[in-house]
């Protein structure tokens, strides 16, 4: 309990106090208290963090969006018996476990404009080049991609556990009755395995909402400032700019979106029978 | 942490009884003398950063132990979690860092306003404490500047001066039969005579924001533009329009794809895979185009200074050094340290390992010049890029944030924003800045 006290909440109760204080760590001049001017000036009156906002959200949807619909699909996919279905399911799993920031370095190679590997496959398939996260206008879709590449496997796996938990008899009603598998997905399946997708969703949402080590490894929020999202922006403030008491503000609005987030995976949990 | 503390305090008898004497042995008269082994048995930390200069640092810290007799435990970060440690370190006022290797153009005014850097003019009149052969007065001006703060204390002593220069590809000059630019009016014409994408692009430069602030001012200083001008902020100046017009201009029509998302890294890739006739940026890392493990433009490269222009010939320089921390317990004996790394052997030595180094002397060793390891032109064009050195980025407080607007507005530029657009938001948010942070 006086673990807790001291590692959790006293922190979080210390960068709420200080979201409200003026302080540059590196100079002599004690914090100085302020108020709300800091939410006053990250609510109304910073475009740079009312864009970071909407750019961390976008690039949540985006993201988890389409780790949703792949996800599902290849748990569809693994859900059937095929020979080999062991070894690809483990390889399918494979980048959950790889480290972030390892993954990113190696990302940075591979979407480098002229000399990375990926702008060669697309030129193998008769693609014109990409630039990857070496524009404003691409690089949120880049680094999407990275966190899709990884995360996938997560809405998979729970899919797939949904998946291996759902009754036959709806099947064998709905084949009797002669609808089509299309039928039977969309009106059987989906809807069982709502909890479990939701789930899995929510989880996702909520990592993706706090996402930094890609970003950091491969654009620090650039080119210009597309990229940046809270937490980058948070982590400029703080260790690039010192600006404590902001960064904090920060940090206090983002564990309020973040709680928001948990707050309805709690209760979609409890709403939903499984 | 507490094992370290114990020692030292079994120590501080010994400090104490030093610094008791100090007032007797503070006379001109050579009687006493220099003793690099007056600390002896003392034990220093150092925070260190990942460096060129401080890896060749590192292979030699054995001899200073047996010259002086102390022990040295170090620690080596990566310049930005090292910057944030100590940080952390000095607000906490742990006294647990005795000397560290400091960034000046970053760190220089930010750390003297916060009195983290133990000032050094007293221990430099010290002929007790300052090696006879050390010879202040053998650095160069620019780097003497460059530790010198506005009211003269001295924050460090310089090790690594990184000037910026133009590297070229002798093979395609010659081939064009072109030689290396001497003004800012004729670099675009020789860009665009040497362009020949995909195979070769005219020229590379950083894109990246934040990185991109300290190639900038290759093109701002001989355009005439400063960032400041009477304490204000300079930013939207017709000197900083023409800079910015020029640098996005050069990247976005005659660069490799991406460059605008390009740090030094991807620069000197493209650099050294071949794809790129002209590059210009710090002289140290020429050392990998001359590796043929890494490059495959071994022998190839020509070294020059930067083009002049209607503002001058400037070269950025930026400064790093050995500085000794305010708030350690050793600061006479942590001098000793950072004025061996600092001294004439040492910079040999990283000059020899193609590090560059502010000692003039250095430039006409006999053992450098026998055994160079670095091409002819390159030892010239660093040497007199020195001679023209002026500190590439403001000696302001907020040093990193001034980075990240002017490389915004670098950024915007070449993905096609007008000049004069971009650094109008620019100089409102450097103007902003300053107010919060120059006071």
């Amino acid at each position: 309990m006086l673990l807790v006290a001291v590692i959790i909440v006293y922190p979080i109760l210390y960068t709420v106090w200080m979201s409200l204080q003026e302080w540059f760590a590196s100079s002599l001049a004690a914090p100085q208290f302020v108020g709300l001017a800091n939410y006053h000036k990250i609510a109304l009156a910073d475009a740079r963090f009312r864009e970071a906002v909407g750019r961390t959200v976008y690039f949540t949807v985006v993201a988890v969006g389409a780790e949703t619909l792949l996800g599902l699909a290849m748990a569809l996919l693994f859900n059937r018996e095929f020979w080999g279905r062991g070894l690809l399911r483990t390889l399918a799993i494979l980048p959950m476990v790889a480290t972030p920031t390892a993954i990113a370095l190696v990302f940075v190679m591979m979407y480098h404009p002229s000399l990375g590997v990926a702008n060669y496959l697309l030129s193998v398939v008769g693609l014109s080049p990409w630039r990857w996260t070496y524009s404003s206008q691409t690089a949120l879709y880049a680094l999407a991609l990275v966190d899709v590449w990884q995360w996938t496997p997560l809405i998979m796996l729970i899919a797939l556990a949904g998946l291996a938990s759902l009754p036959r008899e709806p099947y064998e009603a709905a084949h009797i009755d002669g609808a089509s598998t299309l039928r039977a997905f969309w009106h059987i399946t989906l809807p069982l395995l709502r909890p479990a997708l939701v789930v899995a969703v929510l989880f996702r949402a909520i990592d993706a909402l706090k996402t930094f080590d890609i970003i950091f490894v491969m654009t620090q929020g650039g080119p210009a400032n597309a990229s940046e999202t809270i937490n980058i922006l948070l982590f400029n403030q703080a260790f690039s700019y010192f600006n404590m008491g902001y960064a904090s503000s920060m940090a206090v609005a983002l564990f309020a979106v973040v709680m928001g987030a948990s707050l309805i995976l709690i209760k979609v949990r409890r709403a939903t029978t499984w | 942490m507490p094992a370290r503390r114990l020692t030292r305090r079994a120590f501080l008898a010994t400090a104490a009884a030093g610094a008791a004497a100090g007032p007797f042995v503070f006379t001109p008269a050579r009687a006493q003398g220099f003793n690099w082994k007056r600390f002896q048995g003392k034990e220093l930390f150092l925070l260190l950063t990942k460096h060129p200069f401080v890896d060749v640092l590192e292979k030699n810290i054995p001899e200073f132990e047996s010259l002086s007799g102390m022990k040295v435990k170090w620690e080596t970060l990566p310049e930005i979690q090292a910057r944030q440690k100590m940080t952390v370190e000095m607000t906490a006022n742990s006294g647990g860092i005795d000397a560290f290797f400091t960034s000046l153009h970053v760190e220089k005014k930010r750390f003297w306003k916060a009195g983290w850097y133990h000032p050094l003019n007293q221990f430099l009149q010290d002929a007790t404490l300052t090696s006879p052969d050390f010879d202040w007065n053998d650095f160069s001006p620019g780097a003497r500047a460059g530790v010198t703060q506005p009211d003269g204390s001295i924050s460090a002593l310089a090790a690594f001066i990184d000037a910026n220069v133009l590297f070229y590809r002798k093979d395609l000059f010659a081939s064009k039969n072109v030689t290396p630019p001497k003004t800012l009016a004729e670099l675009e014409p020789l860009v665009q005579k040497l362009h020949a994408p995909p195979g070769t692009y005219g020229i590379v430069l950083r894109g990246l924001k934040n990185a991109n602030a300290t190639q900038y001012p290759s093109i701002l200083f001989p355009m005439g533009g400063t960032y400041l001008k009477d304490g204000k902020a300079a930013l939207d100046s017709k000197e900083q329009v023409a800079s910015i017009d020029l640098y996005s201009k050069l990247l976005r029509q005659y660069g490799p794809p991406g460059v605008v998302n390009f740090n030094w890294y991807e620069c000197s890739a493209s650099f050294m895979q071949g794809q790129v006739a002209i590059y210009m940026d710090g002289v140290n890392f020429a050392s990998q185009f001359e590796d043929p493990a890494k490059s495959k433009v071994v022998g190839k490269v020509g070294y020059a200074m930067l083009p002049s222009g209607p503002g001058g010939h400037f070269s950025p320089i930026y400064i790093t050094g050995m500085a000794v921390n305010a708030q350690s317990r050793n600061k006479e004996a942590s001098y000793l340290f950072c004025q061996w790394a600092t001294n004439k052997a040492n910079a040999v030595r990283e000059l020899m390992a193609g590090v560059g180094v502010g000692r003039t002397s250095t430039w006409d060793n006999p053992e450098v010049k026998a055994k160079p390891k670095m091409p002819a032109d390159w030892y010239a064009a660093y040497q007199a890029s020195l001679k023209i050195g002026r500190q590439g980025l403001p000696e302001i407080v907020a040093v990193t944030e001034y980075r990240d607007i002017i490389g915004v507005a670098i950024q915007k530029a070449i993905e096609g924003a007008p000049p004069a657009q971009v650094l109008a938001q620019a100089q409102k948010e450097f103007q902003d800045m300053l107010n919060r942070t120059e006071v």
